[in-house]
């Protein structure tokens, strides 16, 4: 799965923003929920699968970004 | 090239030498030699002779050996240089010239052999204490009362941090946070990573209260055990938001320690595609740490572990491996030293990917602590760096709110009162230099009878 972004306006909801984009239940991871990344551009995050999120209009949302692992900083082996 | 001359002069002056309550000269030795610029500043040194047992071969260091330092026996060190364009003639003629030459050797540049991972402790975490001037923190009050401290990482055991602390600790259960399906309770977690950062940070500010938000046990598809995803980060600083904005703005302060990172390219978009995340300040994550600080929060991030020198078996980043969050503009980015201030072998070395002065500062890392890998295992990596660093902004922020000091001003603080290791200022090794409390207390009265 990949993050994508989305405007919308203060206090949406997940349900909103898969309207917003277009996408299934299915499609989205739903436990990961809607994130607020930075409220003075009422931007939010949400995980998808790789395939809704090249489906997305780029005038609706944006990404696909990278959701790399990360891993701890010790101790160093 | 710099060269050690070894001479035989006669036994009264190897005496000389050789006595401890003599204090001879290189020119009571040699006065002049054809061709070398002797070092006037170098103590002559006493060399003894090996001397092997009776009937053994004069010439053979391998065998059984006495060493004599008798005047008749011992020979003289001298230091000086050589023109390299003569080099070859004056190791030829010097000994034809001059019958007290015994030998002309190199005298290479050496260096420490610096602390790895693997290596044994260095110090333990009262030496630290004393480093960071904890006492003189908390004589001015400056112990972390009140300032929330966020610990992202593998989860606390306060138990664990308590018991080999040996004082209290404050876990502040209903501001700490897990990502879905992450069970257990928030200071419960098994001793691991996150254990060793709560006791590190603890050691500057132990009355600061630990947010335990354990985003490395995520078990999000795409993650495994002792990981988690760049997605679990992003959702632990939106729920830092709100702990944030629900302070009063005039007593705001939230410092967020990070000692992890992400280790290969391969977990990432390529470099120049839009969505990613090591080069890209326009990353979701990137962006969330921007807001966050903007709002008051203090962010710092360990530089790493893929220092030149031993660099952890993970890194793949073949250059430049401080990347993405842990190189942003409006983070603190962690380097790691000994207790004896040496940069530990694997400590990241910058430039940084997302902005080139980085590592900005050092701070303290691979002493005996937490224990928490182990009896003999020290807290290492710029891991316990971070946390150790962490301590210290939260003992400022206990009377420095984020309104009467913005993250940035204490960022630019840190980097100004920093113990430069370099010769010039801002180096890639130790960035600003080790973090100063000396300075840092000092700077922040001079403001303070400022604004008063």
């Amino acid at each position: 799965m990949v993050l994508v972004t989305v405007r919308l306006p203060p206090q949406a909801t997940l349900t909103q923003a898969m309207r917003r984009l277009g996408l299934s239940e299915e499609e989205v991871d739903t436990g990961y929920g809607l994130v607020l990344i930075d409220p003075g551009q009422g931007l939010y995050g949400l995980r998808v699968s790789e395939e809704a999120a090249r489906r997305i209009d780029p005038e609706a949302g944006g990404g696909p970004y990278a959701d790399p692992r990360i891993e701890p900083y010790g101790p160093p082996g | 090239m710099r060269v050690l001359i070894q001479l035989r002069p006669s036994p009264d002056v190897v005496a000389a030498v050789a006595d401890p309550d003599v204090t001879t000269t290189t020119a009571d030795v040699a006065d002049r030699l054809p061709g070398v610029v002797l070092d006037p500043s170098y103590t002559p040194v006493a060399v003894p002779r090996p001397v092997p047992a009776a009937g053994g071969d004069p010439l053979s260091l391998n065998q059984a050996l006495t060493f004599s330092l008798a005047a008749d026996d011992a020979s003289v060190m001298v230091r000086g240089e050589i023109s390299d364009d003569e080099l070859s003639t004056r190791l030829t003629l010097l000994p034809t010239l001059r019958n007290d030459v015994v030998g002309i050797y190199a005298d290479p540049v050496i260096e420490t052999n610096l602390t790895c991972g693997g290596d044994a402790p260095v110090g333990d975490w009262h030496d630290v204490e004393r480093l960071v001037h904890a006492a003189e923190l908390h004589a001015e009050g400056l112990d972390g009362s009140g300032v929330a401290l966020a610990v992202l990482d593998t989860g606390i055991n306060a138990a664990h941090v308590k018991h080999h602390l040996g004082r209290d600790l404050l876990l502040d259960r209903e501001r700490s946070w897990s990502p879905d399906g992450v069970s257990g309770e928030p200071g419960e977690f098994p001793v691991n990573h996150g254990t060793m950062c709560a006791f590190d940070a603890l050691i500057a500010a132990p009355r600061a209260s630990l947010i335990d938000i354990p985003v490395l046990l995520s078990q999000r598809p795409g993650g495994s055990a002792l990981d988690g995803l760049l997605s679990d980060a992003v959702a632990a600083f939106a729920h830092l938001r709100t702990v944030l904005e629900a302070q009063p703005a005039e007593s705001r302060s939230l410092v967020i320690t990070n000692s992890w990172g992400s280790f290969s390219p391969r977990w990432d978009f390529p470099v120049g595609h839009p969505g990613n995340y090591s080069d890209n300040p326009a990353h979701p994550f990137n962006l969330i740490i921007s807001s966050l600080e903007q709002a008051g929060a203090d962010v710092l991030f360990a530089a790493g572990n893929c220092g030149r020198d031993c660099k952890d078996r993970r890194c793949a980043y073949p250059d430049r491996p401080i990347t993405g969050a842990n190189s942003h503009p409006g983070v603190l980015s962690i380097g790691g030293v000994d207790t004896n201030g040496q940069r530990v072998g694997y400590s990241s070395q910058g430039p940084g990917r997302l902005t080139l002065r980085k590592p900005d500062v050092c701070s303290y890392t691979h002493f005996s602590g937490s224990k928490a890998f182990g009896d003999g295992e020290p807290d290492s990596g710029t891991s316990a760096a971070c946390p150790v660093a962490a301590g210290l902004v939260a003992a400022v922020r206990t009377r420095w709110s984020s309104t009467a000091l913005t993250p940035a001003q204490l960022r630019t603080l840190l980097r100004r009162t920093a113990d430069d290791r370099s010769d010039i200022g801002f180096d890639y090794d130790y960035g600003y230099g080790v973090t100063d409390t000396s300075g840092i207390l000092a700077a922040l009265r001079r403001r303070a009878m400022r604004v008063a």
